[in-house]
């Protein structure tokens, strides 16, 4: 489990010790009851479509995934080494609840699943993600989402 | 994560968001978070589960009702079983990587080598079997021959196919062994002599157990020793987990 009190060193100190940023602002945003809203995911798992170009470096890039996109077009290159993968190798649910997302929709539970889902790889240094998530704001409006599920990894 | 809500919700976008580690949401306090008590990799609980995934996430989504914040909820249960550490040894049979052999013609680096070829040989039909019956595999760039070819490659020095995705040798080699234990991982998926293992005791078996692993712990060795600054990297974080780096 991801207790962090009860990770085993050196995970416990590395954590631990990862500078985490503060903010002076509470945004706040309402929109309407989750049945009316139009849902994207943004995992920041280092996902990404099979063609598409491999995570490198800490940029804070991101990269595009297609409502259609199924488990066979979808692949993981974060960089790091120190978290479970072998759940995503057996169900990209588990990381990237595209399925779970498409079910609700069908259920009415939530409006309906954005067009354009996307991923950043989260090692990356949160500062470097800021501008990139400006640009994706203006994305997600295009998309007219007004609910953005983020998935950590 | 947390800081991407904020951004995201200061340009406008109402967002919620899973937390996996609780400490670093308090101190972030992002718009809406809802901590699970899983495995980090593992943020809607466990794979091929879709009832107990609907509730994680219909758990998150609620959040985006509720009346002001910032806030951060608790989802109230662990993972069912399948997604917690085990402490037994995965009954997998291992591929012994022996330097005696008479052989005064190889080096030490060859005899491993040829090791990782053999257990190669024994993994590829499973993993080939695997792909088979999912119609599909979660490697990316790197069959498991691919693979051996890269690390085989850099070990004797000579140079590595490079392309426009992959760019660099230390991406080849990170992406390589991602891909490497992603093909094992599918090959005991299927094997009809073992139960399908948690992530612990498979990371266990596969890094000390294994030619690949030995194999991916001297290719970790050499790239410490290298001059370029991103081989370092991958030898000092990108190859080999934290866990496993001083077995």
């Amino acid at each position: 489990m991801a207790r962090l009190t009860t990770l085993p060193e050196p995970m416990h100190s590395h954590l631990a010790d990862l500078p985490c940023p503060t903010f002076d602002t509470r945004p706040w945003v309402t929109g309407p009851p989750l049945s009316r809203r139009r849902v994207a995911i943004i995992s920041t798992a280092g996902l990404h479509r099979r063609e598409d170009r491999p995570f490198e470096g800490m940029t804070g890039d991101y990269r595009v995934i297609p409502r259609t996109c199924t488990a066979k077009d979808l692949v993981m290159t974060h960089i790091s080494t120190n978290f479970d993968r072998t759940g995503f190798v057996q169900d990209w649910n588990v990381v990237f609840p595209l399925d779970r997302l498409h079910e609700l929709a069908a259920g009415q539970t939530i409006g309906s699943v954005a067009q354009f889902h996307y991923s950043f790889m989260g090692a990356a240094d949160p500062g470097a993600m800021e501008q990139a998530a400006g640009r994706l704001a203006g994305l997600l409006k295009g998309d007219a989402v007004d609910a953005a599920l983020l998935v950590p990894v | 994560m947390g800081a991407l809500g904020h951004y995201l919700e200061a340009e406008g976008i109402p967002t919620t968001q899973i937390s996996l580690i609780r400490e670093h949401t308090e101190t972030i306090q992002p718009p809406r978070a809802l901590w699970v008590p899983f495995a980090l990799g593992r943020p809607l609980g466990r794979p091929n589960d879709p009832a107990f995934q609907t509730r994680v996430i219909q758990a998150a989504l609620a959040l985006l009702e509720t009346e002001k914040g910032p806030v951060l909820a608790d989802f109230p249960d662990e993972a069912p079983d399948g997604s917690e550490p085990a402490e037994a040894e995965m009954d997998l049979p291992a591929c012994p990587v022996s330097f005696a052999r008479p052989d005064g013609q190889k080096t030490e680096t060859e005899q491993l080598l040829e090791a990782f070829r053999q257990e190669l040989a024994d993994c590829r039909s499973w993993y080939d079997m695997a792909a088979e019956q999912r119609g599909f595999s979660s490697v990316a760039y790197f069959t498991p021959d691919a693979s051996f070819q890269v690390f085989h490659d850099f070990l004797l020095d000579k140079p590595i196919p490079l392309d426009d995705n992959i760019a660099s040798t230390a991406l080849a080699l990170r992406l390589a062994a991602q891909d490497l234990k992603a093909a094992y991982f599918e090959s005991v998926m299927v094997r009809p002599d073992i139960t399908l293992p948690d992530d612990t005791a498979f990371n266990r078996w596969f890094w000390q157990k294994t030619a690949a692993g030995e194999v991916l712990r001297a290719v970790r060795d050499k790239c410490r020793a290298a001059d370029d600054a991103a081989l370092k990297l991958n030898g000092d974080l990108l190859l080999v987990p934290m866990d496993q780096a001083s077995a």
